[in-house]
C-alpha cells in the first residue's frame, strides 16, 4: 500500500447528482475540488432512472452532461471506487484519509474498449440492472459510466487470465493494491445520498422471495430504453404483464421498519412509472394502492391528475399481505376503506414495491457531524440553513440530509456550494477569464451577487 | 340515522389497557391482515374507528369484538404500532364492564388492588362461612362431609349459581339485545318459521359446538398467523385444554352428585381409578392444570405476542383456575392416601371456597367471555358466511 498526499479547497463526498452539482458550482467559482465516489462510476442513483417527474425528461440525457462536466472540469479531480475512511478537523482545515480501492485495471492505460469484458467467462447478476441482467467479473459498471474504465470483481474472478490476454494496452494488473491517500481539504461537502429500504424489509410483501415482486428502482431499469430486457417483462417467466400493481409506502411511514417518515418521492415516481407503463404496456391494467397521494411540488398535482385521467386505477388502501400463486401471479389483500371497509383480494402479474429512502451511508463512520435519529445529517438550523452541519466548514446536500426529489437535491447542492464558498473566502486561484470577458473577478463579488456568479458559470460552461 | 357521539369513549377504553390507538391513521392494514376478516366481519379498524369517533352504542353492539382471538398479527404489522390487537382486548374488557350493571366488573378491571382484595376477601368469607359449621376431622379416613356438611356446600353452591345466573343473564340480555338490534335480528328471524328455527339450531351448533368447544377458527386461522411454537404450547391447545378441563370437572361434579341422588355412590367415597366419574375428573383435572400452568408460563415469559401485555384481570382468572385445579388434585391425592392426612381437610375447604368464588365472579371478570363470545358467534353463524372474496 503506497501513500499519496493531496491538497484541495473542497472535498465532496459522493458523486450523485447532489455531489456533482456542489462540485461543479464550487469548481466554476475557481475552487479546487476533490470529488470522491465509493462506486466505480459517478452519477449516483439518478443515472439509473428512466425518466424524471414531472417534466418526463430522460434521466440519462440530463445527468450525463453533468457527469461529463464534472469529470472534465479543470478544477475537479474525480476519484471513483474510493472509500472515505476518516475526516478530522485539523486547525481550520481537515485531514482526510481515503482508500482508492484496487480495480485491478490501470486506469491510465484502460481505454474502455471492453475486450476484457467480452473475454471474461464469469457471469454475475448485474447490480445496476436490479440483478435482472448479467455482467462479467471484468466489466465496465454500465453503458454510460464515467469513467469508462474497467474493473475486476476479484471475489468472483477465476484467475483464468483471459482478460489479461485480451487487453490491447496491458492495463490488467492483478497485483494492484489499494492506495491510501491523505487529503488536506479546507472544506467538506457530504453528499452521501440514499439507499432504498430493502425489498425484503416487510416480510408480508414477499419481496426478495417472490420473483415478480420488484422494487421501484428495478422498474426504472425495466422502463429504461437500455434496461436489462429492453422492454417491460416480468422477471419470473418473461411474461408481458397484463396487470401491474404499485404498493405505496412499502418502506415508508411504517414504525415496524423504523421508518416513520414519508420518503417524499415515492408517490411521484410511482405516478411517473404508471404513466410510462401505460405507454409501454398499453393494454395493461395499472393499479396504485396508496394511503395518501402526496403531490406537493410545482406541477406535481397536475401530474397526478393527468395519471388519473389516463385511466390509472388509484385505490386508497394499505396492502396488508401479498401471496404468491403457483404461476407467479401475486394475490394482494387490502381493505377497501373508501367504500364499506370490506376486505378484498386482487391478483396481479407484477407488483412494484414503492420502497422508501434511508441514508446511503453513515457519515459518522468517517466524520463527527450530528445526525438525526434516522441517520440523516442534522442541521443546527433545519429551517433557515438546511445544508449546515454541526461542524464549521462542513456542509451537506441532497438526500444525505433527508429524503427529497432531484429538483430539491440540486437546489440544495448549489446552496451548499454557496455556503462553502462563503466559508472559504475568495478562491486562491482566480478563475480563468473567458475570451469574451463576461466573467467577473470572483474576489470582487460582494454578498448577494450570486447571480453574477451564476451568469459567469453558464458562459464558461456553454 | 342519528348517532350519539361520546367523546370520552376512547380515553375510557384506554383505561382498560388500550395502547396508543390514537396513533392509528386508518390505513386498514389491521383489517386486511387479520385471518378472520371476511365479508361478514371487518375489524379491528371498524371498532377502532368507533372508539376514535366516540360511537359507543355501535361499539357495544359489535359482534366483531368477540370474534377476535388476539393472534397479534395486526399489532405486529401495524405501521403506526398502535397495537390494534391490544385495543380489541381492551374494548372487550370495556364491554364486559359495560354489560354488567352492578359496576363490579368495572371495579375489578380498573382498580386492580381493590379488585384483588375483593377476590381474596370473598374467598375468605366463603371459607369462614363454611368453617363456621364445621364438624370433627376424622383421623382414619378423610370424611370430608363430616368436616363440612355436604348440605351446606350444596345450598351455598345453589345460591352462588342463582346469583351468577341472574347476573350472567342480565349481561347476556343486554348484549344480545344490542347486537340483535344492530344486526336487525328479531324473534321472527330466529324462531319465526321452521326454516328460521332450523337455521337457529344450526347457528347454535356452530357457535357452541364447532367454534366454542371445537375452536375451529382459533385453531385453523389464528394459529397460522402466529409465530411458530412447540405443539404443546400452541395457544388454541392450551385454551382448549383449560376449557375442556373446566367443563370436564363441571360434568364430573354434576355426575357425582347425580350418582348420590340415585343412591349409587355417596360423594367423597373412594372408588377405583377406572370408575368413570373419577376417571373423567382426573383426566379433566390434569388438562386444566396443564393448560393453566402453561398459560401462566406463557404470560410470565411473554412467550408470544398476544401475551406481551398482561392485566391483573388476566392473572386473576388464571390464578383462580390454577388454584381450583391444583387444590382439587391435591384433594384427590389426600383422599386416596392410606392414612387420612390432616391437610386434606384444609385443602378441601380451600378448594370449595376458590371454586365457588370462580363461579361467583364469572360474569364480572375475564371469564365472562364464556357467556359473550358464543352469543357473538351465534350472530355470525346466523348470516350466510363466506370468506371467498
Amino acid at each position: 500500500m503506497t501513500d499519496q498526499r493531496i491538497d484541495t479547497d473542497a472535498l465532496v463526498v459522493g458523486a450523485g447528482i447532489a455531489g456533482l452539482q456542489s462540485a461543479l458550482d464550487l469548481a466554476d467559482r475557481g475552487y479546487k475540488v476533490l470529488l470522491v465516489e465509493k462506486t466505480a462510476s459517478i452519477g449516483g442513483k439518478m443515472i439509473a432512472l428512466s425518466k424524471v417527474f414531472p417534466t418526463m425528461d430522460c434521466a440519462s440525457c440530463i445527468t450525463t452532461p453533468r457527469m461529463s462536466s464534472a469529470a472534465h472540469h479543470d478544477n475537479i479531480t474525480t476519484w471513483t471506487y474510493t472509500d472515505v475512511d476518516s475526516i478530522a478537523p485539523d486547525g481550520t482545515a481537515f485531514t482526510a484519509h481515503l482508500t482508492r480501492k484496487a480495480r485491478y485495471v490501470d486506469e491510465d492505460l484502460c481505454i474502455g474498449c471492453r475486450l476484457c469484458e467480452y473475454a471474461c467467462p464469469v457471469e454475475l447478476p448485474h447490480e445496476f440492472e436490479g440483478n435482472m441482467g448479467a455482467r462479467r467479473a471484468a466489466y465496465i459498471p454500465f453503458g454510460t459510466a464515467i469513467p469508462q474504465k474497467a474493473l475486476i470483481d476479484i471475489d468472483a474472478c477465476v484467475y483464468c487470465g483471459k482478460c489479461e490476454k485480451a487487453c490491447p494496452t496491458d492495463a490488467i494488473d492483478f497485483g494492484q493494491e489499494p492506495v491510501s491517500v491523505t487529503v488536506h481539504a479546507r472544506s467538506v461537502v457530504i453528499a452521501t445520498g440514499f439507499e432504498t429500504t430493502p425489498l425484503d424489509a416487510k416480510k408480508e410483501y414477499r419481496g426478495g422471495v417472490a420473483a415478480n415482486v420488484i422494487s421501484a428502482l428495478d422498474m426504472e431499469r425495466l422502463l429504461s430504453p437500455n434496461g436489462p430486457y429492453g422492454r417491460v417483462l416480468r422477471p419470473s417467466d418473461g411474461k408481458i404483464p397484463d396487470s401491474v400493481a404499485y404498493v405505496q409506502c412499502a418502506g415508508s411511514r411504517d414504525e415496524t421498519l423504523g421508518v416513520p417518515y414519508c420518503s417524499r418521492v415515492c408517490c411521484m415516481y410511482a405516478i411517473k412509472q404508471t404513466m410510462l407503463l401505460s405507454g409501454s404496456l398499453p393494454l395493461a391494467d395499472i393499479t396504485v394502492y396508496y394511503m395518501d397521494i402526496r403531490a406537493f411540488g410545482k406541477g406535481y398535482e397536475q401530474f397526478y391528475q393527468t395519471a388519473r385521467s389516463m385511466g390509472i386505477n388509484f385505490v386508497k388502501a394499505k396492502v396488508a399481505r401479498i401471496e404468491e400463486e403457483p404461476n407467479g401471479d401475486l394475490r394482494l389483500r387490502v381493505e377497501i376503506i373508501e367504500e364499506d371497509g370490506r376486505v378484498t383480494e386482487a391478483v396481479h402479474d407484477l407488483v412494484v414495491l414503492s420502497v422508501g429512502l434511508k441514508p446511503g451511508d453513515d457519515p459518522r463512520r468517517f466524520i463527527g457531524v450530528d445526525l438525526d435519529q434516522y441517520g440523516f445529517v442534522a442541521s443546527p438550523e433545519p429551517k433557515l440553513d438546511a445544508t449546515l452541519t454541526s461542524m464549521p466548514g462542513v456542509a451537506a446536500a441532497g438526500t444525505a440530509i433527508g429524503p427529497k426529489d432531484i429538483v430539491d437535491s440540486i437546489v440544495e447542492a448549489s446552496a451548499a456550494a454557496t455556503k462553502i464558498a462563503t466559508y472559504l473566502g475568495p478562491p486562491p486561484n482566480s478563475p480563468q477569464v473567458p475570451e469574451d470577458g463576461l466573467a467577473v473577478d470572483v474576489r470582487e463579488i460582494k454578498a448577494g451577487d450570486a447571480l453574477a456568479v451564476a451568469g459567469r458559470s453558464e458562459v464558461q460552461r456553454g | 340515522m342519528a348517532v350519539t357521539v361520546d367523546p370520552t369513549l376512547l380515553p375510557e377504553i384506554q383505561r382498560y389497557g388500550a395502547f396508543d390507538v390514537a396513533a392509528c391513521f386508518n390505513c386498514g392494514n389491521c383489517t386486511a391482515v387479520c385471518p378472520l376478516t371476511g365479508d361478514d366481519a371487518t375489524f379491528p379498524r371498524r371498532i377502532i374507528r368507533y372508539a376514535q369517533v366516540g360511537m359507543k352504542a355501535e361499539l357495544l353492539a359489535s359482534k366483531e369484538l368477540w370474534t377476535c382471538y388476539y393472534c397479534g398479527e395486526c399489532s405486529e404489522t401495524c405501521p403506526r404500532q398502535a397495537e390494534p390487537g391490544e385495543f380489541m382486548a381492551a374494548a372487550r374488557r370495556f364491554a364486559i364492564a359495560s354489560y354488567d350493571r352492578t359496576r363490579l366488573a368495572r371495579t375489578m378491571y380498573l382498580q386492580p388492588i381493590l379488585g384483588t382484595a375483593i377476590a381474596v376477601a370473598l374467598a375468605a368469607v366463603f371459607a369462614m362461612f363454611m368453617y363456621a359449621a364445621h364438624g370433627p376431622q376424622n383421623g382414619q379416613t378423610l370424611a370430608l362431609f363430616q368436616f363440612i356438611p355436604s348440605d351446606l356446600i350444596h345450598s351455598l353452591g345453589v345460591a352462588v349459581m342463582v346469583v351468577v345466573g341472574l347476573a350472567g343473564l342480565a349481561g347476556l340480555a343486554t348484549m344480545t339485545h344490542r347486537i340483535a338490534r344492530s344486526e336487525g335480528v328479531g324473534w321472527g328471524t330466529v324462531l319465526g318459521s321452521r326454516a328460521a328455527m332450523k337455521r337457529s339450531v344450526a347457528a347454535l351448533w356452530m357457535a357452541l359446538g364447532v367454534e366454542s368447544v371445537g375452536q375451529r377458527r382459533y385453531r385453523k386461522d389464528c394459529e397460522a398467523a402466529q409465530e411458530p411454537v412447540a405443539w404443546y404450547r400452541r395457544r388454541w391447545l392450551l385454551h382448549a385444554l383449560t376449557m375442556w378441563g373446566f367443563l370436564g370437572l363441571f360434568a364430573a361434579t354434576i355426575a357425582d352428585y347425580g350418582l348420590e341422588l340415585l343412591g349409587i355412590k355417596a360423594t367423597g367415597t373412594p372408588v377405583p381409578i377406572w370408575y368413570p366419574v373419577r376417571l373423567l375428573g382426573t383426566v379433566a383435572g390434569a388438562m386444566l392444570i396443564f393448560g393453566t400452568t402453561m398459560l401462566i408460563l406463557n404470560r410470565l415469559q411473554k412467550a408470544n405476542r398476544s401475551v406481551r401485555k398482561s392485566q391483573s384481570a388476566d392473572w386473576t382468572l388464571l390464578a383462580l383456575l390454577w388454584l381450583t385445579g391444583v387444590s382439587g388434585f391435591a384433594l384427590e391425592l389426600a383422599l386416596y392416601l392410606p392414612e387420612a392426612p390432616v391437610w386434606g381437610y384444609w385443602v378441601f375447604l380451600f378448594h370449595v371456597a376458590v371454586a365457588m368464588e370462580l363461579v361467583l365472579l364469572a360474569p364480572f371478570m375475564k371469564l365472562a367471555h364464556v357467556i359473550y363470545r358464543p352469543v357473538a358467534l351465534f350472530f355470525f353463524a346466523l348470516r350466510p358466511t363466506s370468506n371467498a372474496v
